[in-house]
């Protein structure tokens, strides 16, 4: 079943290695929706916003030469990544606003035969299927409708900020997340915390800072009754899920709460196993909350 | 058309309401109005004890931040139809991440002493002061020249509601004004002061400072602005600037992060040794990232292409 | 806060007090620029000129002078401390032409002057260790034995009433702006200090000069620039006319801004406004240009007035701008009492006479700030402490609780706007024995109705509406003064317009007007104009 949707594929470092389930996941349920994903094998780190930390122009070169890529199989780069999401979208915009930062970005890409012409679009998972697919055409391929669950959206603050980069949720009233859990059959919980911080950059930093974060929106989502996160992002979901056990201990609390990647949920409903969503990998075990 | 307001209020002064509590106002809303015009609307026809700052009415001063529906707002340029619309009601409460004194009445004082704290003035040395300012120069420290002082970046800021000494986006941006000046005759020592605990690596990168600045300041790009300088000035024994080095040197080398080379680099071996129990848990999810068996990507000569080719550019300029 | 940094700089124990964190102050909004004679081909004396032909001939000359000539030091000075004009290709500090001026002299940082001054004089006051209480509004200034000992101010925080003792004090609390219903000042731009002045027995000169902007939006009062005339922006009236040609064919919307406000009430009162406005259309220049060269006002429009220029005009009407008149100082902004001190907006020198002219309003806060800070520090160094009054606080205390226990009385906001209706209907852009005398009789009658008014907020803290109390009670002693001013000033001149006498008279008036209070009563009085360089002539463009 072929919907004539195909993007060059950037799963991210992160999905590809330490949660290498979130990418698995998304290939299943590409091919079952009928996405066609291509894949960039050329294709490096986008720098994860360090790169910015550490010089601007090679920043925009390591992103431009990640486009110049998608430029040539002539496709827009879907990621599954939050991070990956803004970061490329930052460098796009400033590219593509300022032609003669094009331009001397292109003067450097130009040493290994490349060039950018500024036509790629960024867009992740989450997008594509509430905008490019829809959600109705995603709702009648559910075939298990997840009337259980009640999942607190974690949108996390790359999918939303800074919207002039991004330019497609609202950030102060996304929907996305929250129509697509929906359409899964799911209840939306909301909570304060649903546009806010995971604490993912701070981790190694200032580690304090990144647990208790993580753990206070676990519990913000917790107190409204959510029975599990979700999240469209990997590093959001590794603060949220890996960590939670560091989080619950900086706030001396137990919280236990089940993190799915958004491509986790849409498996579900579609029909997918425990086993082919990769749900052992997680450090809070889902388990009681799938049926 | 008639709109309802709900507005936080606070008077620790009152002893028949000590504590916070919502209440509601009914305001006829013209085409136009903003959220300071209808709240004057309020105090001067239904209510005089509702306290809030204001002065210039128009996105200057810096007086009348406050929450809009969860949000940080300037309450003079936010027009309360579309707001309405868009949001289905309108709360107002005090400013986040500060304390209220009454009402939408903060206490700014934690927000002035970080400001205080970079040492918010130029500091040329003899050598520096007659530096001439070129329009490129100006162009570099403009964006962080617009800053109002108006909190909305600290109010925003999700590493502040966590750690309360975090030095904070505004006095960030506003450290970037003379660190970026090329008349500062103390940038480095300005820097090594920034790279300390709570200061600027401290910073989740939540974009919300740059989102919600009602001026264009960007504080997010000043403070990334402030750690490549502090970088390039070899200010690097730090978690965070290892933590970018390990990055920069992860990709060049393989194209990819390589997360556990980037935890041993950033924290040390002996602090990484901490990490074990988490890494064993991790292990057996089958979660723990193994260094170096990172793949390369194809290509990567061009990646270490664009990396020579950079550091041939800085150093030029650096010439300059 | 500049006279508080070179007080510093001596030296000197030095405090701010103001009831708004300085950074806020309304110096903060002003866009356009700063006037110096930096270029070879221009000359101090040349701005003097200026800005005395500016001045309609009212202006004092030697203070004057003294601006002008010191004008280009602390515009480098400005430097120093961390300001970065605008920068021409050259990498010289750029300057532009502005309104009578007959040289391009008005230096400029983008399009925020003002604000990046302000922030440059606060940076200078963390340098220095000034100490500032914010949000302290200042209840009155001691005077005792014919000088000055201090002030007592309102924490506004707690509601505590605090003594001040100090040697010397500098009035710098800007204009009055707000007395009128219409204008481009900001909601703390009560005159605060000049009320407070005029109750120490120091005089107020020139009141009834107030300046009136063209552009300015209904309600909020923000200032559309004249970059949107500049630019080729029609003024039209209710039939769609573009009335500026009957006013001034040659010129039409870019006469100066007294012509043009006075055009545009023409039209309003002559019934050919659109709800007391006029319309400012700029829908002919086309959505790219308001776009790209507009940028700014459009924002505004869409902000400020929920209309966007690009489809709909926006409506505008005259409002009040800037205080000419203010504390009578001499040049050394000494006032009447010894150890008191008042500069920039608050003051009157005076530099800018019957009209100011656009980019000497930030150069007099700079240049008279630095004097006054100089001469309260020099009187400082010559003066030993003299006790402050011990009754002062108690009295002051006693006020305030009676205030705050009076039951049942007039709302303050309601006065306020009947204060704003007289200012706006009788003492505005067109005035006359009849209206003029309408007003005064209701500012007298809002005097008494002031007096029995009570408060709705008995609460100590951050209660805004003693504060607004406060205030109007310095407004309306301000708005006597100008009413008196205007009623006795039979000539038209600079921004005083008089229908009744529309003709300049320098035989009879050629001075400045002083406003006394005494015993809680009004006295007029005169002083002359100094004259050294350019003898008066007809102010034509």
């Amino acid at each position: 079943m072929g919907t004539g949707l195909k993007y060059a594929y950037y799963p991210g470092c992160v999905s590809q290695h330490m949660t290498k389930e979130t990418n698995e996941t998304t290939r299943k349920v590409a091919a079952k929706l009928g996405i066609e994903l291509h894949d960039m094998p050329k294709a490096s780190c986008c720098g994860a916003g360090l790169l910015t930390d550490y010089d601007y122009p090679l920043y925009l070169a390591i992103n431009a030469r990640i486009f110049a890529e998608a430029e040539a199989m002539g496709m827009d780069i879907l990621t599954i990544c939050s991070t990956c999401l803004m970061v490329m979208s930052t460098a796009n915009r400033d590219l593509k606003a300022d032609p003669k930062l094009l331009a001397e970005t292109n003067e450097v890409l130009a040493k290994s035969g490349l060039k950018y012409s500024g036509k790629v679009n960024v867009k992740q998972l989450l997008w594509v299927l509430a905008a490019d697919y829809g959600l109705e055409n995603l709702k009648k391929q559910v075939v298990k409708p997840l009337s259980w669950l009640k999942a607190a959206p974690f949108y996390g603050c790359h999918s939303l900020r800074p919207s002039d980069a991004l330019g497609f949720d609202d950030p102060e009233k996304p929907w996305s997340l929250d129509a697509a859990i929906e359409a899964l059959g799911a209840e939306p919980v909301q909570y304060r915390g649903k546009t806010k911080c995971c604490g993912f950059q701070v981790d190694i930093v200032a580690e304090k800072t990144a647990e208790k974060m993580t753990g206070k929106r676990l519990l913000e989502g917790k107190e409204r009754g959510a029975n599990c996160f979700v999240t469209p992002c990997p590093f959001c979901h590794i603060n949220l899920d890996n960590y939670q056990g560091l989080a619950e201990k900086a706030l001396d609390t137990k919280i236990g709460m089940p993190v799915f990647h958004f491509s986790q949920l849409v498996g579900l409903a579609l029909g997918m196993t425990p086993q082919e969503l990769g749900l052992s990998r997680h450090l809070v075990s889902p388990e009681k909350i799938i049926r | 058309m008639k709109i309802q307001f709900r507005i936080r209020r606070y008077n620790p002064n009152d002893r028949n309401a000590p504590e916070p509590y919502y209440q509601a106002y009914t305001v006829e809303v013209a085409l136009g109005m903003t959220v300071l015009e209808a709240l004057l609307k309020i105090s001067e026809e239904q209510d005089s004890t509702l306290s809030f700052r204001k002065s210039c009415r128009s996105a200057i001063c810096g007086s009348c931040a406050m929450t809009v529906n969860g949000f940080s707002r300037l309450a003079c340029n936010l027009q309360v139809l579309p707001e309405f619309q868009k949001m289905g009601g309108m709360t107002i409460e005090p400013l986040a991440n500060h304390r209220a004194v009454k009402d939408l009445v903060v206490d700014m004082t934690p927000f002035w002493n970080k400001m205080e704290k970079v040492n918010p003035f130029l500091m040329p040395t003899e050598k520096t002061a007659s530096n001439a300012v070129s329009a490129e120069d100006e162009e570099l420290i403009d964006q962080s020249q617009k800053c109002i002082m108006c909190a909305c970046c600290n109010a925003e800021c999700n590493a502040l509601e966590i750690d309360e000494r975090f030095v904070a986006p505004a006095a960030l941006a506003k450290a970037w004004r003379f660190v970026g000046d090329v008349r500062e005759g103390h940038g480095v020592k300005r820097l090594e002061r920034l790279s300390e605990e709570h200061g600027m690596w401290d910073c989740v990168r939540c974009v919300h400072c740059t989102q919600y600045c009602p001026k264009g300041v960007a504080p997010l790009k000043q403070i990334e602005r402030l750690r490549s300088a502090a970088m390039k000035a070899g200010i690097l024994d730090n978690p965070g600037a290892k933590h970018v080095e390990a990055m920069a040197e992860s990709v060049e080398k393989f194209g990819r992060l390589d997360e556990a080379a980037m935890t041993f680099k950033t924290l040390g071996f002996l602090k990484s040794l901490g990490k074990i129990p988490l890494g064993i848990r991790m292990e057996l999810h089958g979660k723990m990232p193994h260094p170096y068996i990172v793949p390369q990507i194809e290509g990567i000569e061009e990646v270490r292409e664009i990396y020579r080719e950079a550091a041939a550019r800085e150093k030029e300029k650096k010439k300059e | 806060m500049r006279a508080a940094i070179e007080a510093a700089r001596s030296g000197l124990d030095v405090a701010v007090v103001s009831k708004i964190y300085p950074v806020r102050s309304h110096s903060v909004a002003a866009q356009g620029g700063i006037n110096a004679a930096l270029k070879a081909a221009d000359s101090w004396e040349a701005h003097m000129f200026d800005t005395v032909k500016g001045s309609d001939y009212l202006g004092d000359q030697d203070a004057i002078e003294v601006m002008c000539r010191e004008a280009p030091s602390d515009i480098l000075e400005l430097e120093r401390m961390g300001a970065v004009f605008s920068r021409d290709s050259e990498g010289n500090i750029a300057q532009r032409p502005f309104g009578g001026a007959g040289y391009p002299r008005t230096c400029y940082l983008a399009d925020r002057t003002g604000h990046g001054m302000l922030h440059v004089m606060y940076e200078q006051l963390v340098k220095h260790g000034v100490f500032i209480y914010d949000e302290w509004h200042v209840l009155r200034l001691i005077v005792e034995d014919g000088s000055a000992r201090g002030v007592i101010a309102l924490e506004l925080d707690t509601g505590k009433l605090h003594r001040l003792h100090s040697k010397s004090v500098v009035i710098a609390t800007g204009g009055y702006g707000r007395v009128y219903r219409t204008t481009t000042n900001a909601l703390s731009s009560t005159g605060d200090g000049m009320g407070l002045a005029l109750d120490a027995g120091v005089p107020l000169m020139d009141m009834e000069f107030v300046q009136f902007h063209p552009t300015v939006l209904p309600r909020t009062g923000i200032l559309m620039t004249e970059g949107a005339r500049g630019e080729g922006g029609f003024l039209v009236n209710s039939k769609g006319e573009r009335f500026m040609e009957k006013y001034a064919p040659k010129v039409k919307e870019l006469a100066s801004r007294d012509v043009v406000s006075r055009a545009e009430q023409t039209e309003i009162e002559e019934g050919r406004g659109v709800d007391g406005c006029v319309l400012l259309d700029l829908r002919h220049l086309g959505a790219e240009k308001i776009k790209t060269r507009l940028s700014q006002i459009r924002g505004l429009a869409i902000d400020f007035a929920g209309v966007d220029p690009v489809t709909t005009p926006v409506p505008v009407k005259p409002g009040s701008h800037y205080s000419m008149g203010g504390i009578a100082v001499d040049k050394d902004c000494q006032t009447a009492v010894p150890g008191l001190f008042a500069a920039g907006e608050s003051a009157c020198v005076s530099v800018h006479g019957a009209n100011r002219l656009g980019g000497n309003s930030l150069l007099e806060t700079i240049v008279f700030g630095r004097r006054a800070g100089v001469s309260a520090a020099e009187y400082c160094k010559a003066t030993e402490a003299k006790p402050f009054p011990d009754s002062a606080l108690r009295e002051a205390c006693h006020s305030v609780a009676m205030i705050l226990k009076r039951d049942a009385g007039e709302s303050i906001f309601a006065l306020k706007s009947a204060m704003n209706d007289a200012m706006e209907d009788f003492c505005g852009i067109f005035r006359n024995k009849e209206r003029l005398a309408k007003g005064y009789g209701k500012i007298r009658e809002l005097q008494e109705r002031y007096k029995k008014a009570a408060l709705g907020d008995r609460s100590d803290y951050f209660n805004n509406e003693l504060l607004h109390y406060l205030e109007l009670g310095q407004m309306l002693d301000i708005s006597e003064c100008i009413l008196l001013g205007a009623m006795n000033r039979e000539e038209s001149r600079g921004s005083h317009f008089r229908t009744d006498f529309p003709k300049r008279d320098d035989v009879n008036w050629l001075r400045h007007t002083l406003v006394h209070k005494e015993g809680g009563e009004f006295r007029l009085g005169y002083r002359d104009v100094s004259v050294t360089k350019f003898k008066p002539e007809e102010r034509k463009y």
